[in-house]
């Protein structure tokens, strides 16, 4: 068979896309498992869970591999090729840090969380994953929209581009909270080190999730 | 005499050969993109395909005919029928042969450029270089680049009219009813259009051409409209409508409308030299004008048929896999472009391929942004291989040429 006519369609990149986003929903659920885990002190999951995160970041650092590697010079896509590598690597770095934040707990299993932070911590966790979520959908709306091109459908992704600004700003809120109230805790400065860093490690993950959003608004730009 | 009936036998075989691989391959090009998107299924595209292309072989074919064979090659090499009878069955015979070989090799080559290629080594065997009318084969293969480029233009403007005036509106749906007219009349219009001036059918009604202008017009803007209620009769009033769905209706006809180009196009590649031999067997010289009978054109539209039958339904499989990711608005715009470019340039008596008007069509909206993922250097594979595909065939051609003189 001679076709020229096969050879130009590509496998579309906002496919894998698509699954890198969805490996990212699936992280977030084990994640919030371990934290939760970690927090209770008697956790004995922790360790399974982080591997089960590691897992999954490798799966999608192979999809992520495989969108970069199948997109020759000379394809044409709804978006320009650059801007679809730095919204991948923007959400790809909200899968770094998950992990970062695991990886973070792990070196220091002891003496854990302070009963009186276990509240904000736990806030801002949850502030953290709303915006995973909005994530997938994203890309969801944003591949019908680019099918559709309808007017509806973008103000729907860009609706979820603010939402992800919202949470974003949500989730600093807290955090900044939360610093607030480490330093003024009488504690060893190696578990205020470690506090602070861990509350700023999982605050990258909604800042994460905000600069994929700001680039897919750059990629819906008419 | 018994020689040359020989010959008309291979020659017989050889055109069908080659109009089997003209559906058997490049069916896909027309019809892939309809299937694609869903249009219509395999079964349909294979039925569609096949109809059609014998109607457009049959009616709107004959013109390209006489350009391959009197064009691009001087009619001094006819003044021998015998030679020239060798010389056609040589140029049949090598474009069969290198079409073999790409459809073995998988090299995106076009059956058009292989049948000029091995005309040419024919011409030039038979009566040297001089006999080449390079002027004429510079337009050919100016044509060559400029009809998957026209093609692509078409396709571009074409989908972004779609997306500012359809998709992105608030009521998409209702613009997609109220220029659905436009789309289907348009269509018509280059079908009656080329109808009207190309066919014998066409020209014994013995039009001028505002007049055929006019009624074109009329026929077009009375088919829209009838389209447009229909479209508003079975979907928009059973509530199930989507622009989608719209263009998928449409797609419908803009397939059946490449079908048709397809076949009037395509339909001189295999069947150009038979008409040659057909006529110096059986007339023992070549006038100055050879008109082709048109048994010969429903002969190449039934072996395009019969390629599409026994081969269509798989190569469709394989390409309706693929490409998942063309919608009926992008599938639409890729066949109105293709056909429209094919009929025109079969008008002007230009040999382009249909294959490559396609991948200009896809270029188009790929361009438009309207495709996840499409690969643009395929364009210079393919003219690499246009590059290849004409001396290959022309060489191939020139060797059979020495050999079959030998023979013969």
């Amino acid at each position: 068979m001679r076709f020229p006519f096969r050879s130009m369609f590509l496998t579309s990149p906002f496919e894998g896309l698509q699954q890198h986003a969805e490996k990212v929903n699936e992280c977030a659920w084990a994640f919030q498992q371990a934290i939760e885990c970690y927090v209770s002190k008697q956790c004995q999951t922790f360790e399974e869970l982080r591997q089960e995160v590691i897992r999954l970041e490798d799966e999608a650092d192979s999809i992520k591999r495989r969108i970069r590697g199948h997109l020759p010079i000379g394809t044409l896509m709804p978006v320009s090729k650059f801007q679809l590598f730095r919204y991948l690597r923007e959400q790809d770095g909200v899968l770094d840090a998950v992990e970062d934040t695991l990886d973070w707990l792990s070196y220091r299993p002891e003496p854990g969380i302070p009963t009186a932070l276990e509240k904000d911590f736990l806030l801002l966790v949850d502030a953290v994953m709303d915006p995973i979520e909005e994530l997938t959908k994203m890309v969801r709306e944003a591949r019908i929209y680019f099918k559709s091109y309808s007017a509806s459908q973008r103000v729907k992704v860009k609706d979820i581009i603010r939402l992800l600004r919202q949470q974003e700003h949500e989730a600093d809120k807290i955090e900044h909270v939360l610093k607030g109230r480490l330093f003024n805790m009488t504690i060893d400065p190696v578990s205020i080190f470690h506090l602070i860093r861990l509350a700023e490690i999982i605050g990258s993950i909604a800042d994460h999730a905000e600069n994929a959003g700001d680039m897919m608004r750059a990629m819906l730009a008419k | 005499m018994s020689a040359e009936y020989i010959v008309l036998i291979i020659g017989y075989i050889f055109g069908f050969y080659m109009a089997w691989n003209i559906g058997a391959n490049d069916v896909a090009n027309s019809m892939a993109s309809a299937v694609g998107a869903n249009a219509i299924t395999i079964r349909q595209a294979v039925f569609i395909a096949a109809v059609l292309n014998i109607l457009g072989a049959v009616f709107i074919g004959s013109h390209v005919t006489n350009t391959i064979r009197k064009g691009i090659v001087s009619t001094q090499v006819l003044a021998d029928p015998h030679l020239a009878m060798i010389g056609a069955l040589s140029a049949l015979l090598a474009a069969a042969l290198w079409v073999s070989f790409a459809t073995w090799k998988s090299l995106p080559v076009s059956t058009t450029h292989s049948i000029v290629g091995a005309m040419i080594g024919f011409g030039i065997m038979a009566g040297g270089f001089k006999v080449i009318n390079w002027g004429k084969l510079g337009a050919v293969i100016l044509s060559w680049i400029i009809s998957p480029i026209f093609s692509l233009i078409i396709a571009f403007i074409l989908f972004k009219i779609i997306v500012r005036f359809i998709l992105s509106r608030e009521q998409a749906l209702t613009a997609a009813v109220r220029l659905s007219p436009l789309f289907i009349g348009s269509a018509c219009f280059v079908v009656v259009l080329s109808f009207l001036f190309k066919t014998p059918l066409g020209k014994s009604l013995e039009m001028d051409a505002s007049v055929s202008l006019a009624l074109a017009l009329a026929i077009a803007a009375g088919l829209g409209f009838l389209g447009k209620s229909l479209i508003h009769r079975f979907l928009v009033c059973r509530a199930k409508a989507t622009v989608e769905e719209i263009f998928r209706r449409i797609q419908i006809g803009t397939s059946c409308y490449v079908a048709l180009a397809q076949g009037a196009n395509d339909v001189a590649n295999a069947i150009g030299p038979l008409a040659l031999i057909y006529f110096l067997v059986k007339t023992g010289n070549v006038g100055s004008k050879v008109p082709v009978p048109i048994f010969l054109l429903l002969f190449g539209g039934a072996g395009i048929a019969c390629g599409i039958w026994m081969a269509g339904s798989r190569v469709m499989t394989t390409m309706g896999t693929k490409i998942t990711t063309l919608t009926n608005t992008r599938g639409f715009s890729v066949d109105f472009a293709a056909a429209t470019t094919v009929l025109l340039a079969s008008k002007l008596g230009l040999p382009v391929s249909t294959t490559h008007a396609a991948v200009g069509g896809v270029m188009g909206v790929g361009i438009a942004r309207g495709i996840e993922a499409v690969n643009f250097r395929i364009v210079l594979q393919i003219m690499i291989y246009w590059i290849l595909t004409v001396p290959a065939a022309a060489v191939t051609s020139m060797l059979l040429f020495l050999i079959l003189r030998l023979l013969i």
